[in-house]
């Protein structure tokens, strides 16, 4: 029964991660990639600035609510060359959830690793 | 700084043995570990030691990859610690031997002149002692002749050189007794220390008139101490000529003997508080209104050392000083 419990719990996590990543790459990275904004870059500045994955998500949660220059993570500089972002439609949930796919998605700990010495 | 830039999928994080590293996001959150690091940083120490690991906390700013905090732990190498040890102490030592030996330089060097001065003191008294006992005995002798066989006119005159060299005499005493530094053979036996008081208070009558000086005795009867007499006497003597010498002009002596102790009371002119302590060291001179050389007290204190007597002294300037002995 337990195992059952188990297998139907694992399964569920993964097909949830699977949607998530999907829509990440739909809802988001698709139109980086069309209009050549750097998601990575983006990234990499809340993560050298807050270094803390919670406070990189309340920040990019708050963007997105609000998007106006003040709350970005990126210079002004950076808006002569990309448009500011319209409001988006999604809701808060959906916006939670793929905040967490591109943390996810980028984590630099799942990335880190020790090479073998030959 | 180069992994942060590039964000690749892969990012190598070399760490030479026997280092292990762990980094921290801004939470104490763990990242990235290349051993078994705790997922939470529970230290605020910069250092502290890990069972045999020294482990080492540095705070990074900006945050490349996130990271604020890495955790450095190196396993301790307890051959270089005892090696260092053993430096430290051989160190130390070194240096603490060469500082005895400056010490000892600059200490000889410091106290040359001092060492020379109490060298020439010695040399004088030893040279003065010879050649004072034959004048002086001549001088003593001369004089109780004159005063038995002849009537002489000249009375106060001839107790003022009677006064001058049992002075003479007492000093010459003192200083064989420091020249010969108390190395000879005592005959210590039971005295009656009465009647001795009696005729060493006799002996400074003179002195004592001359100054219009008020005796007053209190003397047990056949009080008896084991001594050798002429350490009773020099104890004696140097106390009774202290108390003639520094007592004012038609003052108070009082003299108390009882079976326990021996008191002088003077009324003369007294020892400062902070020359109290100091007063029984040889060549000390609380006072340089009288003549001398600072050694009947140091023979004094030598004398009460010697047989286990207690020296009690107490002073107030102006008003007098208080020396008891007890035994």
């Amino acid at each position: 029964m337990v195992k059952y419990i188990l297998f139907i719990l694992i399964t569920a996590t993964s097909l949830f991660a699977q949607d998530s990543s999907v829509s990440l790459q739909r809802d988001c990275l698709a139109c980086h990639q069309l209009h050549s904004i750097p998601s990575q870059m983006i990234y990499r500045r809340y993560l050298m600035k807050y270094s803390s994955k919670k406070i990189i998500k309340e920040k990019i949660l708050d963007y997105l609510k609000n998007p106006f220059q003040e709350n970005s993570i990126m210079p002004a500089q950076f808006f002569l060359k990309f448009k500011m972002k319209e409001s988006s439609p999604l809701s808060s949930k959906e916006m939670n959830m793929l905040i967490d796919a591109y943390i996810e998605y980028y984590d630099v700990s799942k990335k880190l690793f020790t090479p073998k010495k030959s | 700084m180069v992994l942060h830039r590039t964000l690749h999928d892969k990012l190598p994080f070399i760490v030479d043995k026997p280092y292990k590293c762990a980094l921290y996001d801004i939470d104490k959150n763990l990242i990235f570990a290349t051993d078994t690091s705790p997922k939470q940083l529970q230290k605020d120490e910069e250092y502290y030691l890990d069972n045999s690991n020294i482990v080492h906390i540095v705070e990074i700013d900006p945050y490349y990859l996130g990271v604020s905090y890495l955790l450095i732990n190196v396993p301790i190498n307890q051959d270089k610690i005892t090696n260092l040890q053993i430096m430290i102490v051989l160190f130390m030592l070194g240096a603490g031997f060469f500082f005895l030996l400056i010490g000892y330089f600059l200490g000889r060097l410091f106290i040359a002149p001092m060492r020379d001065s109490i060298t020439t003191m010695n040399r004088f008294i030893q040279d003065t002692t010879h050649e004072l006992n034959t004048p002086i005995s001549t001088i003593l002798t001369n004089l109780e002749l004159i005063d038995t066989l002849y009537e002489c006119e000249a009375k106060k005159e001839m107790q003022r050189i009677e006064i001058a060299s049992k002075t003479l005499s007492r000093i010459y005493d003192d200083l064989t007794y420091l020249k010969l530094n108390h190395n000879y053979n005592r005959d210590i036996r039971v005295i009656d220390i009465s009647a001795l008081l009696k005729e060493r208070l006799l002996y400074f009558s003179s002195a004592i008139q001359s100054k219009d000086i008020e005796l007053v005795e209190y003397i047990d009867q056949s009080v008896l101490i084991k001594i050798d007499r002429d350490d009773a006497i020099r104890l004696i003597d140097n106390l009774l000529s202290n108390a003639i010498k520094y007592n004012i002009s038609k003052g108070r002596l009082e003299t108390i003997l009882t079976n326990r102790k021996l008191t002088f009371i003077d009324s003369g002119i007294g020892i400062e508080n902070k020359d109290l302590k100091s007063i029984l060291n040889r060549f000390r001179r609380a006072n340089g209104s009288e003549g001398g050389f600072g050694i009947g007290l140091h023979i004094v204190d030598q004398i009460v050392q010697n047989y286990h007597f207690t020296l009690a002294l107490k002073s107030k300037l102006q008003e007098g000083t208080e020396v008891t002995i007890t035994w």
